[in-house]
């Protein structure tokens, strides 16, 4: 009999030997050493046993009597330190074994991030029923705190379990969603929100940087130095191969042992299957190839035919509650398609990327029905042209006809609940039109429905068009884009009423039917989202246009205009030097006085951009965001300090004004004036904001406008002190700001609103004081020159020439 | 398997029955009564009214009732269940919405030996508490249990909450939210079962069955997951969990969506599934054990999950 010597217990040889034995007992005499003092377990259920919702009893795979059934000679606890491929001996910790045949099934080694700390007590991988056990008993310690690096598969089934245990939980995730690598930012939403709802505390963008602790660990810093207690820190960051031995052995390893499709290493005699395997390029970490690499193995070693295939493999988080599915690939491409369904009222998240008439890749959350199915789909390449249009409600769907989306909502029973907020059933809606409602508002006010959050909406104007028929014209609101059936206006209520605050919420609660928006929605919704939750949202630069992400307005030519702000146009001979400096150094072609009352640096390269801004800062110079939807300019007249007609000092309220209100957000472009008399020579009343002074006082007009359109302001307020005229911009400004759809020029919102609306909202005191405390908060996170941290050295390689895209991507 | 071991021939729960609205009235649905003839005659003839009797209670306070001590209360069927050794009785109202579809009722034997419990936990300012519950001789755990509570996601009804889902649980004795771990441990308790009781109102209830080593509370314990969500649109309910101690684990090893599944009308679990009420079986219809149980859960407007104990 031959000797068969396997380096390792685990899923990978336990299924080798399985086949093996079942297809020929007598064709070697085993002996297997395993680091782990326990024979082979099935570790992929490590989790509930953390969770308590299994026992490890359950999930021993092979116990005693099955290794002396098989006659296996077991040395278990025993590490494999060396190994002689000459003399064909393996050496353990306590002695050595000849072998004819060699495998290696080590496994892997969890990587442990080398942060300062991460040696103390109280830090552990996880990996192993040692490690769980650990877990397990640190959970015992009443309101103990545990800390789990690593938003992925593992780290979020350690936290699951310790909750479960009774700690109190925090996941930290570098990326900026969880499990990125096997679900979209969408599908994550959901995610984190699910465990969230389990009382576990979940910070993404968070980078560790030590772990601190007198022997025990104490708690643990972040790069942005917040401090978190912690008795216990799980380090769920990734896995390494173990390919140590082997390739101290001699054998061939790239990222790990290098194998054929017999699973042979670079030596006849020796073999590798599992994780400690790179095959063609391909490393492993799910259990499925592994089976198959078994499987191969076993007729390898019974001098059969067969050979190992990469497949695909599909991921399902073990979090009782949690249903997530995600198998291919689903990254955005060119040529690639994607099939949408969001079904808010049951968290669902479904989608699907086509390339080519082939399914690629699909992540579902909430409803994982048909998860194998597609899984299926895919592994087959099968063509899906026939059934796209119904591909996404899954088998039960495919061979009928397509769904016309009023038939389905005639068959509804009177039962069925339609406004979910307000229980209100369709019989109920039905009866209310019946009954003469016959607008959507009419149904609201007599039966709530779609009164509260406002999704449901839609679908109440579908049940009156089926029970009104012709007699109904289903409003033609102008959607956003097509990504939704929500209007602008629609949106912007929904943000504020449901606390959206994050884009993948606006996507999933409100029923996207794209993954993550388009060129038109993305946009307005980042200004949305930053204009409602300053302090929560996160401005996301990718949902910008390209002036306001290079701060800068890109010209005719591919170069850009630099235009520093010159507050109410007032500037000084040290600023001229320094503009006429900087236009010196920098071989600026053109230098323009604007219509706005400020130099423009016209013709500058995208990769000078942070130089020529290093310089004007360096001279007191800030960005004048002559790009942006934002506070554009305030003009000015000279006023009482030089004009004999001059009432008031309109150059210092201008440069006030200006101060107060530059860098602000807009949903469009904002531009102010302020003219010292009626002879109006900064032309105020065609601005945005114009503001005249008068001898009583001041008189403030909105509205105006002077591009394709041409309007003069209309007279908002007249007011008696600087103070009151900086209360009521400010509130105008807010109000502007939480009001109008985005790419609205302030005198297109006040025809949608009327004036009188606005006037009268003003005219309270109160709110005048509210809309100024929220313009307060929004600019004490927005006041700032965006050149100030993009002049730092780091940040001049973005605005580079993008050099050779291909080797940045394979890093 | 520790789980469940067959050391005593004598369980935890020695008999359930099934109470269906009938008009206005809770009449005798089946049961399985192990050798308590008696009892289940005195049963049989019974009927309910809304408030009336245990399950009467159960069905006009539309939550789990437990019933510690039949003396002076308002069970109807004292002599009886005094004859045959009852002492306890815990009544489940199955809700659809607002529909109840049936109680079920389980019934116990005290005495010292056999440890077990089955509780109620109710929602109240954002956690779980006690409302009520059955210990049998593991009373130092129900004063421990009586002054704990399960935030969101903690311990066994903290998870179930969280989850909306049953849970079953092997290992409550090391380190099960502390203090009542330790006690569970103490009291010999290592496993548990949790499920979400859905009433009308929308309180939150969780039911749970706890079971010792030396007298498990089943033999065999079957989660199966019926939700649109997991099955689709397949009248089918798959095993997500389970234990049994005979076949050993029942779950799917491979986490790979190849669970065991059962149409509706197989088998009692099908019938539960297909009907919507409890099903109580005994002999051949209860797989080979003395007693078993499917207990349906309607939540979200679906059946959502069926649990099964065999005794
Ligand atoms: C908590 C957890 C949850 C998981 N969940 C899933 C899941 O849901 N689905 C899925 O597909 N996969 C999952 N996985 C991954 C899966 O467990 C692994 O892919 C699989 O176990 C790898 O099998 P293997 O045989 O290659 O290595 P292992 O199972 O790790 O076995 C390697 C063995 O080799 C031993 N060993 C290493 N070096 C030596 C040496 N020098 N001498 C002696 N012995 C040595 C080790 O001690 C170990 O016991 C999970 C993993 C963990 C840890
Ligand atoms: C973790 C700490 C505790 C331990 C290890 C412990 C241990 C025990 C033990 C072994 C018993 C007898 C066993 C039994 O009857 O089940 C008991 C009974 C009891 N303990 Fe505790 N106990 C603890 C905490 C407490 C606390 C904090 C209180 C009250 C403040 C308390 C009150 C009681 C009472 C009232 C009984 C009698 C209950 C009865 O059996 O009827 N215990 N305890
Ligand atoms: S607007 Fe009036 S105050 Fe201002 S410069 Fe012209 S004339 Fe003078």
């Amino acid at each position: 009999m031959q000797k068969l010597v396997v380096i390792g217990a685990g899923m990978a040889t336990g299924r080798l030997l399985e086949h093996l034995f079942e297809a020929d007992p007598a064709a070697y005499e085993v002996t297997v050493f395993n680091a782990e003092p326990r024979g082979n377990y099935n570790r992929i259920m490590l989790s509930p046993v953390l969770s308590g919702e299994k026992s490890y009893a359950e999930i021993v795979t092979h116990d005693d009597a099955w290794y002396t059934a098989n006659k296996v000679t077991c040395r278990f606890g025993e590490r494999v330190v060396a190994i002689d491929r000459d003399r064909k001996v393996v050496t353990g910790e306590r002695g050595e074994v000849p072998y004819d045949k060699l495998v290696f099934g080590t496994g892997s080694d969890p990587f442990i991030v080398p942060c300062p700390g991460h040696d103390l007590d109280g830090v552990v991988a996880y990996r192993d029923l040692d490690h769980t056990n650990r877990m397990v008993e640190s959970a015992a310690m009443p309101g103990a705190r545990a800390v789990v690096i690593g938003g992925g598969l593992l780290g979020l089934e350690a936290a699951a379990g310790l909750r479960l245990r009774g700690m109190e939980v925090t996941v930290l995730h570098l990326s900026g969603h969880l499990m990125d690598r096997q679900l979209d930012p969408a599908a994550s939403y959901l995610l984190q929100k699910d465990l969230e709802r389990r009382g576990i505390a979940v910070m993404t963008q968070a980078s560790t940087k030590a772990i601190h602790g007198d022997g025990h660990v104490a708690h643990v810093e972040l790069e942005d130095g917040t401090e978190l207690p912690a008795d216990l820190v799980v380090m769920a960051v990734g896995i390494r191969p173990s390919a140590r031995l082997a390739r101290e052995a001699g054998l061939e390893v790239g990222r790990a042992i290098l194998v054929d499709a017999q699973m042979r290493t670079s030596d006849p005699d020796v073999f590798a299957v599992g994780e400690c395997v790179e095959y063609a390029g391909h490393l492993f970490g799910l259990v499925a190839p592994l089976y198959d690499q078994a499987k191969v193995l076993a007729k390898t070693l019974l001098d059969e035919e067969d050979a190992f295939a990469v497949r695909e493999v599909s991921t399902k988080l073990k979090v009782t509650g949690c249903d997530l599915f995600s198998a291919g690939d689903f990254a955005e491409g060119e040529g690639r398609e994607d099939i949408v369904f969001r079904d808010p009222s049951r968290g669902v998240y479904k989608r699907l990327v086509i390339e080519a008439d082939r399914l690629v890749g699909a992540v579902m959350y909430g409803d994982t029905a048909d998860g194998n199915w597609f899984f299926g789909l895919i592994k087959d390449g099968t063509d899906i042209s026939e059934m796209r249009e119904s591909l996404i409600f899954g088998p039960a769907y495919q061979g009928g006809a397509a769904q016309d989306p009023l038939a389905a909502v005639a068959a509804l029973p009177a039962d069925a609940e339609i406004c979910g907020c307000n229980g209100v059933c369709k019989g109920r809606i039905v009866e209310a039109v019946e009954g003469g409602a016959t607008t959507l508002d009419a149904v609201r006010a007599e039966t709530k429905a779609s009164g509260s959050c406002g999704t449901c909406a839609g679908l109440v104007e579908q049940i009156m068009s089926v029970t009104l028929g012709d007699d109904f014209v289903l409003p033609a609101a102008k959607p956003v884009c097509p990504c939704t059936d929500l209007t602008h206006e629609d949106v912007r209520r929904l943000i504020k009423a449901r606390e959206l605050k994050s884009q993948p919420a606006v996507w999933q609660e409100l029923g996207w039917n794209t993954p993550n928006g388009c060129h038109v929605c993305r946009p307005a919704v980042n200004y949305y989202l930053l204009a409602d939750w300053p302090l929560d949202y996160r401005d996301d630069p990718q949902s910008r246009f390209v002036n306001e992400r290079n701060h800068a307005n890109i010209q005719k030519d591919g170069t850009y205009s630099v235009m520093p702000r010159m507050w109410g146009g007032i500037t000084t001979p040290d600023e001229l030097r320094a503009i006429a400096d900087a236009a010196d150094k920098y071989g600026v072609p053109t230098v323009k006085v604007t219509g706005g009352q400020r130099i423009d640096l016209l013709g500058v390269p995208k990769e000078q951009l942070p130089a020529i801004w290093g310089d004007l800062n360096a001279a007191g110079l800030v960005s004048g965001h002559a790009y942006t939807k934002g506070l554009r300019t305030v003009k000015t007249c000279v006023g009482t300090d030089w004009c004999r007609f001059g009432t008031q000092d309109s150059t210092g309220l201008g440069v006030k004004l200006e101060k107060m209100l530059w860098g602000s957000w807009t949903p469009h472009k904002v531009k102010l004036a302020v003219s010292g008399c009626p002879r109006n020579c900064a032309e105020a009343t065609c601005k945005d904001i114009g503001i005249i002074c008068v001898d009583s006082g001041y008189e403030i007009g909105v509205g105006g406008a002077a591009g394709m359109d041409l309007k003069p302001t209309e007279p908002l307020v007249k007011v008696v002190t600087e103070a009151e005229v900086f209360e009521w911009v400010v509130a105008f400004m807010q109000l502007y700001r939480e009001h109008a759809k985005y790419l609205d020029r302030p005198y297109k919102w006040l025809a949608k609103v009327s004036l009188d609306w606005v006037r009268e909202t003003l005219a309270d005191p109160a709110e005048r004081a509210a809309l100024n405390e929220r313009f307060a908060i929004s600019q004490s996170v927005y006041q700032y020159d965006p050149w100030k941290e993009h002049t730092a050295a780091e940040q001049e390689r973005r605005y580079q020439p993008l050099a050779d895209l291909t080797l940045e991507a394979a890093e | 398997m520790d789980t469940v071991i067959d050391t005593t021939d004598r369980t935890f729960v020695e008999v359930a029955e099934i109470w269906v609205p009938e008009g206005d009235r809770l009449v005798w649905g089946g049961g399985a009564y192990g050798g308590l003839g008696g009892f289940e005659v005195a049963s049989a003839r019974e009927s309910f009214g809304k408030g009336e009797g245990l399950p009467g209670n159960a069905w006009a306070e539309a939550r789990p009732v437990v019933l510690k001590e039949f003396d002076g209360s308002y069970f109807k069927r004292t002599e009886a269940a005094r004859a045959a050794g009852l002492t306890a009785a815990v009544a489940i109202p199955v809700f659809a919405g607002a529909t109840l579809k049936a109680v079920l009722v389980v019934l116990c034997a005290d005495d010292a030996e056999r440890v077990g419990a089955i509780e109620v936990w109710a929602e109240g300012d954002g956690v779980l508490t006690l409302e009520d519950g059955y210990y049998g001789a593991a009373s130092h755990f129900e004063w421990v249990s009586q002054h704990t509570q399960f935030p969101r996601g903690q311990g066994l009804v903290g998870g179930v909450w969280s989850a909306e889902a049953p849970i079953l649980m092997r290992d409550l004795g090391s380190a099960y939210r502390f203090m009542r771990a330790d006690s569970a441990g103490k009291a010999g308790l290592t496993n548990g079962l949790g499920l979400p009781i859905p009433v009308p109102g929308g309180r939150t209830y969780v039911l749970t069955l706890l079971s010792a080593r030396s007298t498990p509370l089943a033999r065999r314990f079957e989660i199966w997951d019926a939700r649109t969500a997991k099955v689709g649109a397949k009248k089918e309910a798959r095993l997500v969990d389970g234990i049994c101690s005979r076949e050993g684990p029942l779950w799917d090893p491979d986490n790979a969506g190849r669970e065991r599944a059962v149409r509706i009308w197989q088998g009692p679990v099908g019938h539960a599934l297909g009907s919507g009420l409890p099903v109580v079986e005994s002999g051949s219809a209860a797989g080979g054990y003395a007693m078993m149980v499917a207990l349906p859960i309607h939540a979200h407007g679906e059946l959502s999950h069926v649990v099964a104990w065999y005794c």
